[in-house]
């Protein structure tokens, strides 16, 4: 089926909600409080279209399309409404977009551009609101840069369940709020951030840090756990400064994580501006450990399934036995994202056949005289007496080792990894040169 | 002028109590609904072309046949919000003839299949709702209504916490169902109220009222009064400078100017009449010239370019300012604004504040575009027809006495 849509066709199915053929399309159509995965509220009235037929002008998130649909966006009159439409969400918004952290980023900016251009209208006075409220897990409220859509608000009554915020106060006098001696307090509370179109919900995290037209992104996968919740992530280099990662953002991926994050997951970006410098051993060191008869290896199961390959061929070229063990934490998983299993890829670790057996680790680790860690958190910080340890490592080491080498993280080495459901997906390096060595490369001069 | 259908009871003393009310005819009524089937009662209901007493006039027999067609568990509100400055019927029912109210409930119950009814009364009104409550325990320890009754249905009494928007009927169902009293979107073909998603009518308290005469004389017995398309009577409120404010039962159709000067007692101190605000603070105002063939039905108000809305009218003498006037009621859409919708929420509280600048006689020519640009924002671009009657209000005032605006521009 055809609809019209400013007189162009776009194919959409009969009862499609209007939003989101527009969307799909790639067609402008402002709005606040509809977002794909909370659905409509339909109080913002942003995302008004005329059509034909209709004397009054229609919601487009709550429009459904059928035959014969004519949709207007660009008559006068339409860009009439939406203009006082925006000159009314914008009345009592304090403009003070100079020190705000969406600046760049926010809706409100955009739309100005597109339909509002307008002078200020306002000769009576503003209503005062409260800006710098701390609602807890991280994010801060200002009142002000508001404009109601309750699309935080829906985010903790619909998806989370947890009900920690709320609209207090009436007419233009409501305000988000959290209850008196409560506070926003969910593994997933942070996403509220990324779904706020405007300045309101800023996270302290991010605060202050960056402006975001300076920042680069990278499509990737989140580490933090099996199921592979897609990310951006947000880094640059400055001139005075060596590059740093500053945040990750969900990436919208239906299958996995809609457009939403853990807190742990979107945190984990830190780990990879852990600058760790150590003296890095030399290749022909390992060669010359190599020489001995009782070696093993372990592997972690975040490693991509082409950092695994690399390292079955050394083992198998080498002989030295290898397993690799999975993150596992009871208390980490929940019935909706996080999973128990934290490794990104122990699926992959399983389709490679990678022995898995944690006695028959137990029985070859007390036996082996070589140990090569490939990056596994387990042994990073474990003593092993009288063995000869190497670690291949992206981050810190604390016991004794007798070789290092430190390796590109997942930031810096593009790779692939099946997640818990057993979805491959494709993660990409940043743009940035990285100070350390793929380990495939490193594998492979050892030849 | 007088018309005594509702109101029958009303000047009888102690009425609230059950005995009182059952020496006056009270739940007579009954025998002739469980005479009938169900569905015979809505075609009653019907043919009497009785219409919701609660503002918008809307057919209450189709409403009943939606949801006693609709599948689920089936639940009948009580719509006693009643906060609308200018009107203060419903109050009358509640506090002297609550037994009318309840007999009402029953037959409608009975019509769609409901065994639950709750009336949600007004915050503010405490008072009338603990006589409400004394006659449902009565009618339970006489058995019209809970287990011992003949056809089973259980009242329960919730109280608002006084915002006006709890009388929309979406926000009194969010409001019952514990959320906050938010509208919801408007359905895109027709479908009954939902309650917890379940199938669910609300019906204003005089509509409900009316039903037990219906039932009991006949469609036609109802249609005798009023006209054609305005059937039947309906509770007028009159306030303002009348000489006698108050609440009057009358057939439609009748003369306004007739029933201001003769049931109204006409305006103060001899003075002359001004401007009408017809039906509650939400329709337009009507300037005197335009009321002298005004007739107080549906139809006829809504040719003249306001509505009859609650039937409360608000008499403005030749005295009043109609800037202060237009003030103090933005002043009270500012205030009870839901404040979901941004044209609403933004525009009621700038609308309220630039009738400051006019109060004050400081108001410049900008000012006088705003109110009506903004006015302009607020209809038809919101969730509920709470905006867009801000908005008739505004215009209503600009359009019969910009005068006097203008006289408050420097
Ligand atoms: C802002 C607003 C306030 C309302 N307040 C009331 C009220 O206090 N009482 C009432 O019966 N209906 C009120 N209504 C109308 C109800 O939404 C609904 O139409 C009515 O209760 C249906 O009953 P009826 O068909 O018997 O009139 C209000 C409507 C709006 C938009
Ligand atoms: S804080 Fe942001 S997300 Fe929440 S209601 Fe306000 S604008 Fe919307
Ligand atoms: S659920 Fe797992 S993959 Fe998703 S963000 Fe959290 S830690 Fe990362
Ligand atoms: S029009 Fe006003 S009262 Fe009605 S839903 Fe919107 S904001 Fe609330
Ligand atoms: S996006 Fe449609 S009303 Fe907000």
């Amino acid at each position: 089926m055809k609809i019209l849509i400013d007189n162009a066709e776009v194919e959409c199915k009969e009862g499609d909600l209007l939003i989101e053929v527009m969307l799909k399309n790639a067609l402008e159509i402002p709005h606040f409080c509809y977002q794909e995965d909370l659905g409509a509220d339909g109080n913002c009235r942003m995302c008004m279209v005329e059509i034909k037929g209709q004397k009054r002008p229609q919601i487009a998130c709550n429009t459904f399309v059928k035959e014969n649909l004519e949709v207007s966006t660009i008559s006068e009159n339409i860009k009439e409404v939406k203009r006082s439409i925006l000159e009314l969400e914008l009345l009592n918004h304090p403009v003070d977009c100079a020190i705000c952290d969406q600046a760049g980023e926010c809706k409100l900016q955009d739309y100005y551009m597109d339909f509002g251009l307008y002078d200020s209208h306002l000769s009576t006075p503003k209503t005062k609101k409260g800006k710098h409220i701390d609602l807890g897990s991280n994010v801060m409220l200002d009142q002000e840069r508001c404009v109601l859509c309750t699309r935080c608000v829906r985010f903790t009554s619909n998806i989370t369940k947890t009900n920690e915020l709320g609209i207090i106060g009436r007419g233009d006098n409501s305000r988000v709020a959290v209850a008196p001696g409560h506070e926003l307090n969910n593994p997933y509370a942070m996403n509220v951030v990324e779904l706020c179109p405007v300045g309101a919900l800023t996270s302290k995290d991010f605060r202050f840090k960056q402006r975001v037209w300076f920042l680069d992104s990278t499509k990737s996968i989140c580490h933090g756990c099996s199921r592979g919740c897609n990310i951006y992530i947000d880094y640059n280099e400055t001139k005075y400064s060596a590059e740093k990662v500053h945040r990750f953002r969900a990436r919208r991926n239906n299958k996995i994580n809609k457009s939403f994050l853990c807190d742990y997951g979107r945190l984990s970006y830190k780990e990879l501006n852990e600058n760790f410098n150590a003296d890095v051993s030399h290749v022909k060191d390992l060669k010359e450990l190599l020489k001995d008869e009782k070696k093993l290896a372990l592997v972690s199961p975040s490693m991509s399934l082409q950092q695994l390959q690399a390292v079955k061929s050394f083992c198998k070229d080498n002989s030295v036995e290898l397993f690799s063990l999975p993150y596992i934490d009871e208390n980490f998983g929940d019935e909706w994202l996080k999973t128990n299993d934290m490794s990104a890829n122990f699926n992959g670790v399983k389709e490679l056949g990678i022995n898995y057996d944690e006695d028959e680790f137990g029985v070859s680790l007390q036996e082996a005289h070589v140990v090569i860690n490939f990056d596994h958190k387990y042994l990073k910080n474990r003593e092993l007496k009288s063995k000869k340890v190497v670690h291949f490592t992206t981050s810190h080491v604390d016991s004794d080792y007798e070789l290092i080498f430190v390796i590109a993280d997942f930031a810096h080495d593009s790779g692939t990894i099946i997640n818990c459901d057993g979805i491959r997906q494709d993660f990409y390096a940043t743009k940035y040169e990285s100070q350390n060595s793929r380990l495939v490369d490193i594998l492979e001069e050892l030849k | 002028m007088i018309t005594k259908i509702v109101s029958k009871n009303f000047e009888i003393p102690d009425s609230h109590l059950i005995d009182v009310a059952l020496a006056n005819g009270r739940y007579s009524s009954l025998k002739s609904v469980f005479e009938k089937e169900p569905q015979e009662l809505i075609d009653i209901i019907k043919q009497s072309g009785l219409r919701g007493k609660g503002g918008g006039g809307a057919a209450t027999g189709n409403k009943w046949q939606i949801v006693s067609d609709w599948d689920g568990v089936k639940y009948v509100v009580v719509n006693a919000d009643e906060s609308e400055p200018g009107t203060f019927k419903d109050r009358r029912i509640l506090s002297l003839d609550p037994h009318l109210l309840i007999e009402g409930i029953i037959a409608t119950c009975y019509a769609v299949s409901s065994n639950i009814s709750y009336i949600y009364v007004r915050g503010e009104y405490e008072e009338f709702s603990d006589v409400l409550q004394g006659a449902i325990d009565e009618a339970y320890e006489k058995n019209f209504l809970g287990v011992g009754a003949k056809y089973r249905v259980d009242i329960t009494i919730h109280r608002g916490a006084g915002a006006y928007i709890c009388g929309e009927k979406s926000a009194l169902l969010e409001s019952l169902e514990g959320n906050r009293g938010h509208p919801r979107l408007k359905p895109h073909s027709p479908e009954p109220e939902f309650y917890f998603n379940e199938p669910t009518l609300v019906n204003n308290v005089e509509t409900i009222a009316s039903v037990p005469f219906i039932i009991e004389n006949g469609a036609d017995a109802y249609r005798a009064y009023g006209t054609e398309k305005s059937p039947g009577t309906l509770l007028f409120g009159i306030s303002g400078n009348v000489n006698k404010p108050g609440v009057y039962e009358a057939e439609f159709g009748i003369s306004m100017l007739e029933f201001i000067e003769k049931v109204g007692g006409g305006v103060k101190k001899g003075k002359k009449l001004k401007a009408v605000i017809p039906g509650g603070a939400s329709t337009p105002i009507l300037p005197y010239e335009m009321l002298k063939d005004a007739r107080l039905d549906y139809e006829n108000l809504s040719a003249l370019g306001s509505a009859l809305g609650t039937g409360g009218m608000i008499v403005l003498g030749e005295d009043a300012s109609m800037v202060k006037a237009l003030k103090n009621l933005l002043r009270f859409y500012h205030h009870e604004s839901c404040g979901q919708c941004t044209p609403c929420r933004e525009g009621t509280s700038w609308s309220d504040k630039i009738l400051d600048r006019f109060v004050a006689k400081k108001a410049t020519t900008e000012d006088l575009e705003i109110l009506k640009s903004v006015s302009n924002s607020m209809n038809g671009k919101t969730i509920c027809v709470f905006a867009p009657a801000a908005s008739g209000v505004i215009d209503g005032f600009l359009k019969h006495f910009e005068a006097e605006f203008l006289e408050c521009i420097v």
